[in-house]
């Protein structure tokens, strides 16, 4: 039963249930929880899913008289679920290393490129907003009129990137919304959450909802943020920096957009409503999340262990 | 780390030599136009530019029994290259996008409406500072 039931539970994680939490509205409200809920639910389907081709490969060590055929099925069954695991360790690796690579050339370039603390693109825009941003280490300025605002992560190597087209755009409580904002992402490695979804979604991207994951833990991600710079200067200035930068220059067609753009209006019209405060229901998805990592290796991957250890003890 | 800092500040200063030149420059020609206005050795600056060869930002081109040094792109399209990258969207390859994380990302005319509707509802709030 135990490979049947985990296989199961990791379709079911994977499948109706990130579809579910994907639909619903309630995450938004509690976005860090929701993110730690979303972490819980892939982490548990992968190990579901490892546990149930385990596990069945394994029943042929338990087996009293096993035939050739069977040792070459759960052979078989070992094999496929090992190159489950080497693929999301290969994914892993590869994406981190990527990842890395090309933060470091763009980093490289930044650097070189950029004016160091705004004093001479910023300064026209507004004397006291220089100011206010140069005590800031890692901010760089590129002489760009397109309007543009990113972070780079890395650990003590971090950047905010803008470009003066934003300073021209954004007035100073907007710019302090955009680098409190960036801040915020840096601080908390929002990055590495985003890079642990990456991997999964490149490991098995045809996954019932490993792009879906992605995308709703990326957007979850900007609203943590987005609450972090409204803690500092208020909603009004986060809500017009994001539609100004959002609107700035006419998209471009590339597939994808359609889904950030929704995440935008997203994140503005949760602006639009006085910071939720749920303690309840953060609570609910903190004990959730523990839960559903928990649980399945409580009452079936214990007792299938024991199995084991007992049968081979004999 | 105080000398990693004055390595990058000289190498924009360096980088901004190149580019201001009108054709690939020596390193005696780096030198004494920094050499100018602070006490700089020779060596340092060949080091310099032997670094901003390794990042594929310059060109070494060889001139007799030295190196000439020239930009691989203007400044300008240098900046254009990397703001082109920071925008390279979503629908790109995964990986390319976790190296950089936006502020936001740019909406069609559609969701542009719906989030100045979204402003306006929230500035009628009046909570707008």
């Amino acid at each position: 039963m135990t490979p049947v039931i985990l296989a199961g539970l990791g379709l079911l994680l994977a499948g109706p249930v990130a579809g579910a939490l994907a639909r619903a509205t309630w995450p938004a409200q509690v976005p860090r929880a929701a993110i730690v809920l979303w972490q819980s639910i892939s982490l548990a389907a992968v190990l579901a899913v490892l546990g149930a081709g385990l596990s069945l490969g394994l029943r042929i060590v338990t087996h009293p008289s096993p035939s050739t055929l069977e040792i070459v099925a759960h052979l078989l069954v070992m094999a496929l679920t090992l190159l489950v695991l080497a693929r999301l360790v290969w994914a892993s690796v590869r994406v981190a290393v990527r990842t890395r690579a090309a933060r470091r050339r763009h980093r490289m370039l930044v650097d070189l490129l950029a004016s160091h603390d705004g004093t001479d693109g910023a300064e026209r825009q507004a004397g006291s907003c220089a100011h206010g941003i140069r005590e800031m280490s890692g901010l760089r300025i590129l002489s760009e009129p397109t309007p543009l605002a990113y972070c780079l992560p890395g650990l003590g190597r971090s950047r905010v990137v803008l470009s003066d087209g934003t300073l021209d755009h954004l007035d100073r409580a907007e710019l302090e919304a955009v680098l409190a904002h960036e801040r915020a992402h840096l601080r908390a490695r929002h990055d590495l959450v985003v890079e642990a979804f990456t991997a999964l979604c490149e490991a098995f991207p045809r996954l019932v909802r490993s792009r879906t994951t992605l995308q709703q833990t990326r957007l979850l991600i900007e609203m943590l943020a987005d609450d972090a710079a409204r803690r500092r200067v208020g909603a009004g200035a986060v809500a017009r920096a994001l539609v100004t930068l959002a609107g700035a220059r006419p998209p471009e067609p590339v597939a994808g957009l359609a889904a950030s753009g929704q995440g935008t209006v997203a994140r503005v019209r949760r602006l639009a409503e006085p910071e939720a405060s749920r303690p309840v229901l953060s609570m609910a998805c903190y004990l959730a999340s523990a839960a559903i990592l928990g649980l399945p290796t409580v009452a079936v991957a214990v007792p299938w262990l024991a199995g084991v250890v007992e049968a081979l003890a004999r | 780390m105080a000398d990693m800092s004055r390595l990058g500040s000289l190498e924009r200063e360096v980088m901004e030599q190149i580019w201001s030149a009108s054709k690939p420059i020596s390193v005696r020609e780096v030198h004494e136009n920094l050499a100018r206005n602070r006490d700089i050795a020779y060596t340092t600056v060949m080091t310099v530019l032997d670094r901003l060869a390794k990042k594929s930002v310059v060109r070494r081109i060889r001139d007799g029994r030295a190196y000439r040094y020239e930009a691989v792109a203007t400044k300008d399209q240098m900046v254009a290259d990397l703001m082109h990258e920071a925008l390279a969207d979503a629908g790109g390859k995964a990986g390319r996008q976790a190296a950089l994380v936006r502020f936001v990302d740019q909406v069609s005319p559609e969701e542009a409406k719906a989030l100045r509707e979204a402003l306006e509802k929230l500035e009628r709030r009046g909570d707008a500072r």
